[in-house]
């Protein structure tokens, strides 16, 4: 009953995101330049390799497709910073501003549920504008030799998707607040900003909290992952951080009910 | 589940002692900062009593909330405090308790085994200071992953413009110097900028400076005095001082102190090294003899020997096979003029290949007023040079004839050393006398430090298997003026640390290094990646929003 319910709701914010042009032209631009900066990367970095080759200052041992993948995920994540919002700052705002919030927020189906099948939704519309990336990524690495180190390489992306669903689910508790697409946008926004640069802060306070500070931070998190260190305790919060987003959207869809009753 | 409603009352209010539990559980571990298991215990029994709180108010959540809105915007902002607390305590949890898993090819991100080991056996606290601006990423993930293995481990980037009293009990010299604190004692790790070149914290050098420090060993330094020798005090202008070298000995770590040896009847043994800085007048027979004694045991000695002195410690000199030659080194190449030094001031590029020297490269040290030293091949004594003069130089025979040049005669040319070092097995024979006496040596050992276990009873000497000696032929390049310029410095600082060093066998950690891999792209596979990523791509889902948009008006 949960899961037909959950399908049909996942269903639903999937397809929606195919017949709006808005969409599209997010994609278009997202692909864009995603595409740019994995060709200049890659060409510079070959390029400077090729250079030190040839005036023999190379280090000893280079791992270049590693070394590609730090540096266009790192990238690949500041793209992210703007486009992610843009995505999830519809999910309830829209619903809001039509008024069918209601509908949903008295129906049979729990909040949890329309939570849960909304975030789906928009993580796999997310995987979808990831497609071309790894077409480009399969092309490249392999020509890598010795052949690459495939966990590496599958960790940094199961966390770009963990770290997108975090934000995702973030941003979906900000629009479920506001009925202005605009405003979740930036709040969104600035909210993941804060918890990017949560790691300067932590530099500049005292002990105990710049630990616990530091330990918050997304995306310090994430280049640990992102280098090749499965460090558990950051995939449990990037999990926190989606369970939490799931949790407040279900939690204000509750408050929102008892408004208007 | 009318049963469970029975204890609903129960149920409702386990929040109350949950939220104390874990709040005064992790008050308690933060303020110590010791997370016994009675915090962590705590910690947890809160948790639980949060969960089952939490799971209960979800299950029967239906009900509760449809009473009142009120109630139901209560109830919402207690769930949700309490799992901010739940999410707080599993990734605490998380952080303590779960592995790290390193899957790169040559474990690029773990510390080498010796380093792990060296640092889960911290008994003490030990802190890294590093005073510098900013940090390298890298340097904080290194140090972050040491203190993975042991709370004890510390670190900590102090800004040397915000605390000052820090750095001056540190004596920083430059900006990226890396200190280790254990007890009170401390050690220079790394220069981390060198000639602004900022290069990496090395797990090598950090790992080996603590296992060093915590050998709780503290080499000590004599220094001969009472024949008109250098001064260790600041303020000696007539005789000359040598006090920076003196406390730069003592940053990295050492114990420096006069020696008198009239006064102090023989050699200390706690003497790990002696230096001898151009003593103007000559030794006493007894003195030398002492001296002699020494270096056949195993000790070693610096000796930095001014032209146109005698300090008469010939019968050393021919256990060594050393020759002083009393000429004076000329540098015809006029480097010296550059820098507003006479012709007798040798500026030396060139050095042996010893570890003293490798890192020097091709670096500058200079020499005023300084004689070549000659060495003469003996039996099980093995000699290194130094420092080298270059082949536009000289030793010059005769300073008072007015014209200063090369005369074949009398004077010796380029290239020969200004400075060597020599090593010498010790006798067998003596081993054995050695081991007996190192016994008697243990036993007043254990009974100084069973009474009283103070740290200096744990000063244990590494057991002696040769003698080392450094002959310099100049003693003004480490005086107070020089010290501190080009590589002055460091040639008197190595050379003391490897006389010092004795049997102190670095650790073997290799270093990480990444694999070595290519990517080899064909021109065809180049122009297809563009192609896809700048037009096809791009263009096809403009086309499709523009088709969307036409459809939808």
């Amino acid at each position: 009953m949960i899961l037909t319910n959950l399908i049909a709701i996942f269903r639903k914010e999937f397809q929606s995101y195919f017949t709006s042009p808005f969409a599209y032209i997010i994609a278009a631009v997202f692909w864009l330049l995603s595409g740019f900066f994995f060709g200049a990367i890659l060409d510079q970095l070959l390029q400077t390799l090729s250079f030190l080759e040839q005036s023999g200052q190379l280090p000893q041992s280079v791992d270049v497709p590693s070394q590609f993948l730090e540096e266009f995920f790192g990238v690949l994540t500041s793209l992210l910073l703007v486009l992610l919002p843009a995505l999830s700052m519809g999910l309830y705002s829209e619903e809001r501003k039509r008024g069918t919030l209601e509908l949903l927020a008295t129906s049979p189906v729990t909040n949890w549920v329309v939570a849960v099948g909304k975030l789906l939704g928009v993580v796999a519309f997310f995987l979808v504008l990831m497609i071309p990336i790894w077409i480009y990524e399969i092309i490249v690495f392999s020509n890598a030799s010795p052949p690459v180190n495939l966990q590496v390489i599958l960790l940094a992306h199961a966390s770009l998707i963990l770290i997108a669903t975090a934000i995702l689910s973030l941003g979906m508790f900000i629009s479920s607040l506001t009925d202005s697409g605009i405003l979740a946008y930036i709040l969104t926004f600035v909210l993941v900003l804060f918890l990017w640069i949560m790691d300067a802060i932590a530099n500049n306070t005292k002990e105990p909290f710049s630990t616990i500070l530091s330990h918050l931070s997304l995306f310090d998190r994430y280049t640990d992952l992102v280098k090749g260190v499965l460090d558990i305790s950051s995939l449990v919060l990037l999990a926190s951080y989606i369970f939490l987003g799931i949790f407040l959207t279900a939690q204000s869809i509750e408050a929102f009910r008892f408004q208007r009753s | 589940m009318t049963k469970l409603l029975n204890y609903r009352k129960i149920f409702q209010y386990l929040f109350i002692p949950g939220l104390i539990l874990t709040v005064a559980g992790l008050v308690a571990g933060f303020t110590t900062k010791t997370w016994g298991a009675f915090y962590i215990g705590l910690v947890v029994i809160g948790g639980i009593c949060l969960v089952i709180w939490l799971l209960f108010i979800l299950i029967t959540g239906q009900s509760f909330w449809q009473k009142r809105s009120t109630q139901a915007g209560t109830n919402a902002l207690i769930s949700t405090l309490s799992l901010f607390i739940i999410l707080g305590l599993i990734n605490f949890i998380a952080i303590r308790y779960f592995p790290r898993i390193d899957l790169t090819d040559n474990q690029l991100y773990t510390l080498s085994a010796e380093t792990q080991s060296i640092v889960e056996n911290l008994q003490q606290p030990i802190k890294v200071l590093i005073f510098d601006k900013e940090t390298n990423p890298q340097d904080k993930d290194l140090l972050e992953n040491y203190k993975r293995y042991n709370n004890k481990f510390e670190f900590e980037i102090v800004d040397p413009d915000v605390k000052v009293g820090l750095t001056k009990e540190f004596n920083v010299k430059s900006l990226g110097d890396v200190y280790l604190k254990y007890g009170n004692k401390k050690q220079l790790v790394q220069t981390l900028i060198a000639f602004n070149n900022r290069e990496a914290l090395s797990e090598i050098k950090l790992t080996n400076a603590i296992e060093k420090i915590k050998k709780d060993y503290i080499p000590t330094i004599y220094l001969l005095q009472g024949h008109g020798e250098y001064s260790l005090e600041k303020e000696n202008a007539e005789q000359g001082s040598l006090s920076e070298a003196v406390s730069s000995l003592e940053n990295k770590g050492y114990n420096v102190k006069p020696l008198n040896l009239v006064e102090s009847f023989g050699i200390p043994t706690d003497a790990d090294a002696i230096i001898i800085a151009s003593p103007k007048r000559k030794l006493f027979d007894q003195e030398v003899q002492a001296l002699k004694t020494y270096s056949e045991e195993g000790g070693n000695l610096l000796l930095l020997l001014d032209p146109n002195t005698d300090p008469g410690l010939e019968p050393l000199f021919k256990d060594w096979g050393i020759k002083l030659d009393n000429r004076i080194i000329i540098d015809g190449s006029g480097a010296g003029d550059v820098v507003g030094l006479g012709p007798t001031t040798p500026f030396i590029t060139t050095y042996g290949n010893h570890p003293i020297t490798k890192e020097f490269a091709n670096g500058i040290s200079f020499y005023p007023l300084s004689r070549p030293i000659d060495t003469v091949e003996v039996k099980g004594v093995e000699a290194t040079s130094l420092i080298v003069t270059s082949d536009k130089m000289w030793a010059e025979n005769d300073l008072e004839s007015g014209e200063v040049t090369f005369d074949p005669k009398t004077d010796i040319s380029g290239p020969f050393d200004l400075g060597v070092a020599l090593t010498r097995k010790i006798n067998p024979t003596e081993k054995n006398n050695d081991a007996n006496g190192n016994k008697v040596e243990e036993k007043k050992e254990n009974t100084n430090s069973s009474p009283s276990p103070s740290p200096s009873s744990n000063n244990e000497k590494p057991k002696k298997t040769e003698s080392r000696l450094i002959i310099i032929g100049n003693s003004i390049f480490a005086t107070n003026n020089l010290f501190g310029q080009q590589l002055n410095g460091d040639v008197f600082l190595n050379s003391v640390q490897w006389l010092g060093s004795q049997d102190e066998q670095p650790l073997s950690i290799r270093p990480k290094e990444a694999k070595n891999r290519r990517i080899n792209l064909s021109s065809l596979q180049v122009n297809l990646l563009a192609l896809l990523a700048l037009v096809i791509f791009p263009l096809s889902a403009l086309v499709a929003a523009v088709v969307t948009w036409w459809r939808r008006r």
